[in-house]
């Protein structure tokens, strides 16, 4: 092996060290990232002839984006400051305005989190969002059917637990079973049942009507489906999975309604919670996609910078003027994300 | 690392750069919630500051203010090629020159009409 030998920090050409001239080039490639991002969401939505920009119905919280934006500034300030004192040996000062900058993106990240949880609250997520009334209606219907499955499930598993037997495994099958002990239950009544017997007769029929209701919901529901597909030319299976409907169609006021009624009821209410009305967003999915894309991709930069942050940190005393291009690169990074936010702020939580 | 012995500080410069984007960031958000006759007046008035921050935080926490003329060469070139992309997406994404057909319109206007008709509450 030959000896390397140490590089001057500059050089001919550009006037600056090796390493700052390696976070700018970095940075000119994030630059682009991101400009890719938020360009298209700006063509996207011109390109579109409605956006979701009601707060009510997006959930963005301009609050917690002004908020948020205080907080960077914040810290994009700590961070220069940090570097001014590490320049006049304030080694001390200059480690604990880097401990303040980690914190103050922490807190950063922690609202950002309660906004996606409200976010997650309310399923505005890419692909979960029904455009129109029709989807608003299968949305509620598909709700609806996991919702029962899991009731039969648990209750299928509760019920064969206490006979020591396997529980079924298909739906029919556990509604079968559901049934069969309605019934024997309805047949010793007159023989009078333990209050214990009683209750279990109550949760099977409530159970049972959940059941129903759901089935007659996707029935009037699925009533409204416009095939375009000329009927005929579904093969025999497909006919059979979509005989044509005894019932009228419904409007999405109905549907919604009937969601209301049953979370209102005294014995379904309790079975039926989680469910929950839905309204049609338009755009809402394209809305969804751009803004967890970009707000995403900005969140990764963040915990990124806090890494690099407790790099420092971790230097504790042994932090010096050495580090002084090591902290002005952070810095340099850091600003770079604080400048993403600046105008993520105004086009996604404001315009 | 001689050259940093005698550095001056900065500080009361950054404050006052910290201080001018505080006021931007308050005028961003007043400007939402007075709510403007137009949409676009608030638009331009919320980017126009947003850039103005943005030059703020370049020229005075990033330094680029003293640094010498290869702050052009590095960003100029990056600065096109990302204002590439969504220039060249606009005219068929952003602009289209032909009538769209966009199925989840279908039964949309049906949805709002009713939702006006309930007091428009969600």
């Amino acid at each position: 092996m030959t000896h390397a030998v140490a590089a001057p920090t500059l050089k001919m050409g550009i006037p600056i060290t090796n390493a700052k001239l390696g976070m700018w080039l970095f940075l000119g490639t994030e630059i682009m990232f991101f400009t890719a991002f938020i360009g298209t969401y700006i063509v996207m939505r011109m390109g579109s002839l409605g956006w979701p920009t009601d707060t009510n119905v997006t959930h963005i919280n301009i609050l917690f984006g002004g908020v948020n934006t205080f907080v960077l500034i914040v810290s994009s300030y700590f961070v220069v400051v940090s570097h001014d004192c590490l320049l006049q040996h304030q080694y001390a000062k200059a480690w604990r305005f880097m401990l303040y900058t980690l914190l103050l993106g922490c807190l950063f990240l922690g609202i950002k989190s309660l906004e996606y949880a409200g976010k997650f609250q309310h399923d505005i997520l890419p692909g979960h969002i029904p455009e129109n009334n029709r989807q608003a209606m299968d949305k509620v219907v598909n709700q609806f059917g996991k919702l029962v499955d899991r009731r039969l499930q648990a209750d299928a598993v509760i019920a064969a637990a206490k006979n020591r037997e396997e529980a079924p495994k298909t739906r029919e099958l556990q509604k079968a079973a559901l049934d069969a002990r309605i019934a024997a239950l309805t047949e010793k009544k007159e023989k009078g049942l333990t209050p214990e017997e009683v209750k279990q007769l109550n949760d099977a029929t409530a159970l049972s009507k959940l059941s129903a209701e759901y089935v007659s919901l996707k029935e009037h529901v699925r009533s409204n489906l416009s095939l375009k597909v000329d009927y005929a030319k579904f093969d025999d299976i497909r006919k059979e999975d979509n005989p044509s409907s005894k019932y009228d169609p419904v409007s999405l006021e109905e549907v919604n309604g009937k969601v209301e009624e049953l979370l209102k009821d005294k014995d379904l209410g309790p079975l039926a919670s989680g469910l929950s009305p839905a309204h049609p967003i338009l755009y809402g999915n394209l809305f969804a996609s751009n803004y967890f894309l970009m707000t995403g991709f900005h969140a990764i930069h963040v915990i990124i910078g806090l890494y690099m942050f407790l790099m420092v940190l971790m230097k504790g005393h042994r932090l010096n003027i050495s580090d002084a291009t090591l902290v002005e690169n952070i810095g340099l990074y850091w600003h770079f994300v604080d400048l993403v936010w600046i105008f993520l702020f105004p086009l996604l939580y404001i315009i | 690392m001689s050259e940093h012995e005698h550095h001056e500080s900065h500080g009361s410069t950054y404050f006052k750069v910290f201080c001018t984007l505080c006021v931007f960031t308050a005028i961003s958000v007043v400007a939402d919630i007075v709510h403007l006759p137009s949409k676009f007046l608030l638009g331009a008035i919320v980017l126009a500051v947003a850039v103005a921050k943005a030059l703020c935080v370049m020229a005075y926490f990033m330094h680029l203010k003293f640094e010498r003329a290869w702050k052009y060469l590095l960003l100029v070139p990056t600065t096109i090629i990302a204002l590439a992309i969504p220039i060249s997406l606009r005219p068929d994404i952003g602009a289209s020159y032909y009538v769209q057909d966009i199925p989840q319109l279908h039964d949309y206007p049906e949805h709002e009409a009713s939702v006006a008709h309930q007091g428009g509450h969600h």
